[in-house]
């Protein structure tokens, strides 16, 4: 479904500031495989979810959906397949726009903008259907502006708006990471429930151990910008945080060894 | 007093066009001084020439709309910031103008300006009929002016219009759904100077003449228009905003003409008078107040939606954006952590 393939990206090439945020990493997705990523800050787990959605270029390697190569597309071309939600609850939704509008723009996802009529008395019923499933009362409140909405509502619309058009690819980065423990709680609920109704494809980064081993059927630990291991769903199973946590300090332990051996 | 009404209905398709770009783009385009110009040349042009009075207002919305491609290319092909693109572009058109004016000289003449006298336009009917700036010129220009405000807000209510205005609020999110940000720019820019052309050309048949300064300072007249607008009937619907525009364009210009009789204000202060008055708006429209008093004084305004707790508006680029009333009741609190620092703390 996704492989990528030997991609690096480095930031600021050739000047003091340059880092290498992704060497030489490969990964395989399968329809409906769910993988958690876990790894320390600049670890290069939002560059590889920018890098799959087309909002950063590779340096080297490729990006094949579906088998497409969609290394060169640009960021709108991949929309159709690929599904965002954002860690920061305002960058998914349009402040301005009303919450109807906000689902009718995530409606037409991928799909040409044409200058039919973008909402319709059906249109809006099967927002309606849609929103309840959140249970946060939203469906009684479509014609309210997304600005308005708290930081927990608007990460659980913004996993709606990105799940129910069926995405081919869902990428979830930190999508809990700016909420207060309940409501980070009750979006991880919802993006159980909305993987699992319509077995979606996705990748979630987080920094929060329990939630990388509680969700999905494969966990990634990524240290400066590779893949160090790789947990199956059994694995996964049978690890604890401090498992992780311990794989962790010996990961950090042998590249600084290597950093002085070298 | 009623012909100022007319211009103001005239510069109301303007406004609309500059609401397109400010307001529903968060484009900062002075391209605006320059199709405005455009408009009146090629429509003057055309009907000197004995061209038909529609095609020339139709052709001095095409070549407005030319000129808003031109700023959308440069902006998005060529990255250059929006208001120093939509700058060249304005000063560029300077020379376009001049250039289509001379095409109204005969015998190697090149005239600055282009007078419509005893030519077949639009208004030819009304001024023969002594109507110009009566109930029926402003029946007739309001018609015009209605039929292009239900083509806008129809506009904005088609799937395209929603990626533009998603385009205007939140330009990562509209990419991530697909929407191409560069081409909703590029067609906003096009049908907004698109109307300020059209603005332009039936201004010149109105008055009878166009010469190369016709548009300048004009893009004041438009945001002035704008702020008025959405001060008096708020921002709650984009079809309100329209509404409000309109009105805005006509209030200002009302505003323009009792300024002008006034015995200490000549025709060429209108400039310093307009830049004035748009501090002025841009001034009171931060301040509380001042947006109390309003809201007071215009029962007909629908209440904005209450705010959630712990709601978090994005700071928006627009300078506007202070207008709305909803926006200025989302105050931090302290000890209410915003979040980002929520993830900083996370972190």
């Amino acid at each position: 479904m996704l492989r990528i393939t030997g991609v690096s990206k480095t930031f600021y090439p050739g000047t003091a500031n340059e880092r290498v945020a992704l060497n030489n990493v490969s990964l395989h997705l399968d329809e409906g495989d769910f993988v958690t990523i876990i790894g320390s800050n600049g670890a290069g787990k939002s560059t590889l979810l920018n890098i799959i959605s087309g909002t950063l270029s590779v340096d080297e390697g490729s990006v094949v959906i579906d088998g497409k190569d969609v290394t060169k597309h640009s960021e709108y071309r991949r929309a159709s397949g690929i599904a965002r939600v954002f860690q920061d609850p305002s960058a998914g939704t349009a402040p301005h726009l009303s919450i109807e509008e906000n689902l009718a723009v995530a409606l037409n996802r991928g799909k040409r903008h044409t200058l039919a009529r973008g909402l319709t008395k059906a249109r809006r019923e099967d927002f309606r259907t849609h929103l309840a499933t959140l249970e946060q009362g939203l469906e009684n409140r479509m014609k309210h502006r997304v600005g308005l909405l708290s930081g927990g509502q608007r990460q659980a619309l913004s996993l709606l708006m990105a799940s129910f058009t069926h995405p081919r690819l869902l990428l979830l980065d930190e999508h809990t990471a700016a909420l207060d423990p309940e409501r980070a709680e009750l979006v991880l609920k919802l993006t159980a429930q909305k993987v699992g109704e319509q077995g979606l494809t996705a990748l979630m980064v987080t920094h929060n151990m329990d939630h990388a081993l509680r969700m999905g059927n494969r966990l990634l630990m990524m240290h400066e910008g590779r893949i160090v291991h790789t947990l199956n769903a059994e694995e996964k199973a049978n690890a604890a945080i401090t498992d992780l946590l311990e794989l962790f300090s010996r990961e950090k332990g042998s590249l600084s060894d290597r950093t002085l051996l070298s | 007093m009623l012909g100022a009404i007319d211009q103001g209905l005239i510069t109301a398709l303007l406004a609309l066009g500059v609401f397109l770009t400010f307001r529903i783009l968060n484009f900062a385009d002075l391209t605006v001084d320059g199709s405005f110009a455009t408009g009146t040349a090629t429509a003057a042009v055309i009907i000197f020439n004995g061209g038909s009075p529609v095609v020339a207002t139709l052709a001095g919305l095409i070549a407005g709309a030319l000129a808003g491609l031109v700023t959308g290319f440069l902006h998005t092909k060529a990255h250059i910031d929006p208001l120093l693109s939509s700058i060249l572009v304005m000063l560029a058109l300077y020379t376009v103008n001049t250039r289509i004016l001379w095409m109204a000289g005969s015998d190697g003449r090149r005239p600055s300006t282009v007078a419509l006298l005893n030519k077949e336009h639009i208004f030819t009917w009304l001024i023969k009929a002594g109507l110009r700036g009566s109930a029926t010129s402003i029946l007739f220009i309001g018609v015009i002016v209605i039929v292009v405000l239900l083509i806008v807000n129809w506009f904005l209510s088609t799937k395209f219009g929603l990626a533009i205005m998603a385009t205007g609020d939140n330009p990562a999110m509209a990419s991530a759904m697909g929407i191409s940000t560069d081409y909703t720019k590029i067609v906003t820019l096009m049908v907004s100077n698109g109307l300020v052309g059209m603005a332009g050309a039936m201004w010149a048949q109105y008055n009878g003449n166009a010469a190369v300064g016709d548009g300048t300072g004009l893009i004041l007249v438009g945001l002035a228009s704008v702020i008025l607008g959405n001060a008096i009937f708020g921002t709650r619907y984009v079809w309100l905003m329209t509404i409000g525009v309109v009105v805005g364009a006509v209030l200002y210009r009302l505003a323009i003409y009792w300024a002008l009789r006034s015995p200490f204000l000549d025709a060429s202060d209108m400039k310093f008078f307009s830049a004035t008055l748009v501090v002025i708006a841009l001034v009171l429209s931060q301040w509380k107040g001042a947006q109390a008093l309003v809201t007071k004084l215009s029962p007909w305004r629908p209440k904005e939606d209450t705010p959630e707790p712990m709601a978090s508006v994005p700071n928006q680029f627009s300078p506007f954006a202070e207008v709305d009333g909803a926006h200025q009741s989302v105050s931090r609190k302290p000890g209410h952590a915003t979040p980002t620092e929520q993830t900083e703390r996370a972190q």
